[in-house]
């Protein structure tokens, strides 16, 4: 019993530290459900680490910043800052504020660890400036994936139904 | 969905292709038997969160996407039926997706870029916080926990009350079912007010092509 307290504290203090980020997550993310086995503890926002981020929204974090093709997000890797800290070696990257500096929807079950995002605006502009359709990878009944960019140089009759 | 298979056979030879996609929580089991029985050779997706819909800013089924050979939207609209069944539907809208199977960019039912733009629903930002709702919902809707499954799809249908399509997936659930008295008291007020459960198809001619 006395054993189990002690490494009861133990965990915790490690929790505090952040040296084990313990508490897991689940991230939806459009079509994608993404499980997250490490985050860094933190009532309100999602911190994961680098390469999490990348799984989560393809986002990778270079010294500019975080980076999603030509787009960069500036962000201060040198000292803690609003998306970036260090604790004990351990890179965390704040995911709920890069969305919100992107307009991003997110909205969270905190009960069960389960976030989930929404399309980004900056996706969006091609679509409600410029008509472009947005493009999509979904599965078809038999497992495919259909990607509508592949069928340039084709008409496309997309049509939504429903059962109900 | 017999009237579109005729069409893709007809055309699909002329680099025409159709994409049919269910917007079903309940996936295959809602949907699948419905594109069994009509047979569909064409591409068919069961979009289990509504993702199509959440892209284009469609709010209703049936509705109908014109995408050009670069990837363009040439006409978007709502209440897309195959053919008039009666009650509901119309004859008037497959004749002019055959004649735009036939002759994309030349057929006087194209919209150009300011139409089609005119025409993409306009979303609250409310709205646009909807989508990541419903996604959780039916996360938790698919891990059979109806209490928070109902919570968030609830709370997609406040933050985007003109959505029909969270409404009635939800409702679908409860007692009455998706086109109970519950959709038709909502259809009613919604007349009431002077607006059309469906946009009109506006199937004019552009006279300048």
């Amino acid at each position: 019993m006395k054993k189990l307290k002690i490494l009861g504290f133990l965990v915790a203090g490690l929790l505090i530290s952040g040296i084990v980020g313990a508490q897991g997550a689940t991230v939806l993310y459009n079509e994608r459900v993404i499980e997250v086995a490490n985050t860094l503890p933190d009532a309100t926002d999602l911190w994961v680490a680098p390469e999490d981020l990348t799984r989560i929204n393809d986002f990778v974090l270079k010294p500019e910043g975080a980076c999603l093709d030509a787009l960069c997000i500036p962000v201060l890797q040198d000292r803690d800052s609003e998306m970036f800290v260090r604790r004990s070696g351990q890179d965390w990257f704040n995911v709920t504020v890069l969305a919100d500096k992107l307009q991003q929807a997110h909205v969270t079950d905190y009960e069960d660890g389960i976030w989930s995002f929404g399309v980004m605006p900056l996706e969006r502009t091609p679509f409600l400036k410029g008509g472009v359709a947005p493009d999509f990878e979904l599965a078809d009944r038999d497992g495919k994936l259909v990607k509508l960019s592949d069928f340039r140089g084709k008409k496309v009759l997309l049509l939504t139904w429903a059962s109900w | 969905m017999p009237v579109w298979q005729a069409i893709y056979e007809e055309l699909k030879t002329n680099d025409f292709e159709i994409i049919s996609v269910a917007q079903d929580s309940g996936g295959e089991a809602a949907a699948g038997p419905i594109f069994d029985a009509a047979n569909v050779s064409y591409t068919a997706i069961i979009d289990v969160n509504h993702h199509i819909s959440a892209l284009y800013n469609l709010v209703n089924v049936p509705s109908g996407v014109w995408i050009d050979e670069e990837g363009r939207v040439v006409r978007i609209n709502e209440g897309t039926y195959a053919k008039n069944h009666g009650s509901f539907g119309t004859d008037e809208y497959a004749p002019i997706v055959r004649d735009w199977a036939i002759n994309g960019a030349n057929s006087p039912y194209v919209w150009d870029k300011d139409q089609v733009l005119g025409h993409i629903f306009q979303r609250t930002e409310d709205a646009e916080r909807a989508q990541p709702a419903f996604l959780l919902g039916t996360h938790y809707f698919t891990h059979e926990n109806e209490e928070k499954a109902e919570y968030y799809w609830t709370t997609a249908q406040e933050l985007d009350p003109d959505s029909w399509n969270y409404l009635r997936q939800d409702l679908l659930y409860e007692e009455g079912g998706s086109a109970g008295p519950e959709w038709r008291a909502r259809r009613t007020a919604e007349e009431g007010r002077g607006e059309t459960y469906y946009a009109p198809l506006e199937i004019e001619e552009q006279a300048n092509r």
